[in-house]
C-alpha cells in the first residue's frame, strides 16, 4: 500500500511539474525580446577612440575565425520586439530588420545582403558583416 | 543510628549473621531502644507482608494453562493479517491520486499541442542552427558556428568579393 502511494504521488508530482514546464516553455515561446545591435570597429592597433566592446563580447569575438585583434563600439541601438513584430534598424551605413519569430527565434534581413534564422537566447550571439569598413554588427539579447 | 548499622540489624532479623556478631547485636537492641525499636518495626512489616501475600494456584496444571495460552495466541494472528482496516480515504486516494496523474498530464499534452508555436517545438539543436538566405544571385555567405561560446558568424560577400574576413579559414562550417 505504502509503495503504491508512493509511485502515484511520484506519478502526480511528475505530472505537475511536466504542466509547470510546459506553461513555462508556453511564456517563454511568447515574451517579448529585447535586442541589443552594435557596429563594432575591428582593427589590429589598440584603438584610440571609440568605447571597447563588453568583455564577454570580446571573449566570444576572438573565438571566431577573424583577422584583427582589437574591437570598439561605434555605436549601439537597443530594441524591444514583440512576438511577430519586425523593427526596422540602422547601424552606420547597415539597414537591418530584426523580427522576433517566438521561441527566442529572430530574423535578421540585412538590406542587400540576405537573411538570417537563428536562436538567440541570452547566451547566444549573432555576428555578421556591415556596410562599414572594417565593421561586424553584433546581435545579442539582453536581460 | 547509620546506614550500616541499620543493615546489620536487617541481617539480624533475617538471621544472616554469624553466632558471635548476633550476640553482639542482641546485647546491643538490649541496651540501646531505637535499636530495639528499628528491630520490632522491621520484625512487624515482615509479618504484615507475609500476610498479605495472596496465595494463587491454578485449577490445572501449569503446562495446560500455558498451551491455552499459545493455542489462543495463534488463533488470532492470522484473522487480523487477512482483514486489515482500510480507511475510506485510503481507498479513495488509491484511485483518486491516479486519475489525478493522468488528468494533469492530458491538460499538459493539450497546452503542448495547441499553446507552443511549432517553431519552439524544435529541438534545441535545430533551433541553434542557423538559416541564412542571400538576396542576390551571385553573393554567397559563409556561416560559422562557435558552439562552446554560443556565437555564431554569418558573412556576406559577392561572388567577385574578396573576403575581408578570415586570415585563417574557418575550421568548422555548418
Amino acid at each position: 500500500m505504502n509503495i503504491q502511494f508512493l509511485s502515484t504521488t511520484r506519478l502526480a508530482c511528475a505530472a505537475l511539474l511536466f504542466l509547470l514546464l510546459a506553461g513555462v516553455s508556453a511564456q517563454a515561446a511568447d515574451k517579448t525580446l529585447k535586442l541589443e545591435a552594435q557596429l563594432i570597429l575591428c582593427s589590429n592597433d589598440a584603438p584610440t577612440n571609440g568605447r571597447p566592446v563588453a568583455p564577454e563580447i570580446e571573449k566570444k569575438l576572438k573565438h571566431l575565425p577573424l583577422k584583427w585583434q582589437h574591437y570598439s563600439v561605434v555605436s549601439a541601438q537597443t530594441i524591444t520586439v514583440a512576438k511577430d513584430e519586425s523593427k526596422p534598424l540602422v547601424l552606420g551605413k547597415s539597414e537591418m530588420t530584426l523580427k522576433n519569430l517566438g521561441g527566442e527565434r529572430v530574423e535578421v534581413t540585412l538590406v542587400g545582403h540576405g537573411k538570417i534564422t537563428q536562436s538567440l537566447r541570452k547566451s547566444q550571439m549573432l555576428v555578421t558583416n556591415s556596410n562599414d569598413d572594417a565593421c561586424l554588427i553584433v546581435v545579442r539579447q539582453l536581460d | 543510628m547509620n546506614q550500616e548499622q541499620q543493615l546489620k540489624l536487617q541481617a539480624f532479623l533475617d538471621g544472616e549473621l554469624p553466632e558471635r556478631e548476633a550476640r553482639e547485636i542482641l546485647s546491643w537492641t538490649q541496651r540501646d531502644s531505637a535499636a530495639a525499636a528499628l528491630v520490632a518495626e522491621l520484625r512487624n512489616t515482615r509479618q504484615a507482608m507475609a500476610k498479605a501475600e495472596p496465595h494463587l494456584s491454578l485449577p490445572e496444571s501449569r503446562e495446560f494453562f500455558w498451551s491455552k495460552i499459545e493455542r489462543e495466541i495463534q488463533r488470532r494472528e492470522p484473522a487480523t493479517a487477512s482483514a486489515p482496516d482500510v480507511s475510506i480515504y485510503a481507498a479513495l486516494r488509491r484511485w483518486l491520486l491516479p486519475a489525478v496523474a493522468v488528468g494533469a498530464l492530458v491538460i499538459a499534452g493539450m497546452i503542448a499541442r495547441f499553446n507552443v508555436p511549432n517553431a519552439t517545438v524544435e529541438t534545441v539543436a535545430d533551433a541553434d542552427t542557423p538559416t541564412v538566405e542571400t538576396t542576390l544571385a551571385n553573393s554567397d555567405a559563409t556561416t560559422y558556428r562557435d558552439a562552446s561560446e554560443g556565437t555564431t558568424l554569418v558573412w556576406f560577400s559577392a561572388a567577385a568579393d574578396a573576403s575581408p574576413v578570415p586570415n585563417k579559414k574557418p575550421t568548422a562550417i555548418n
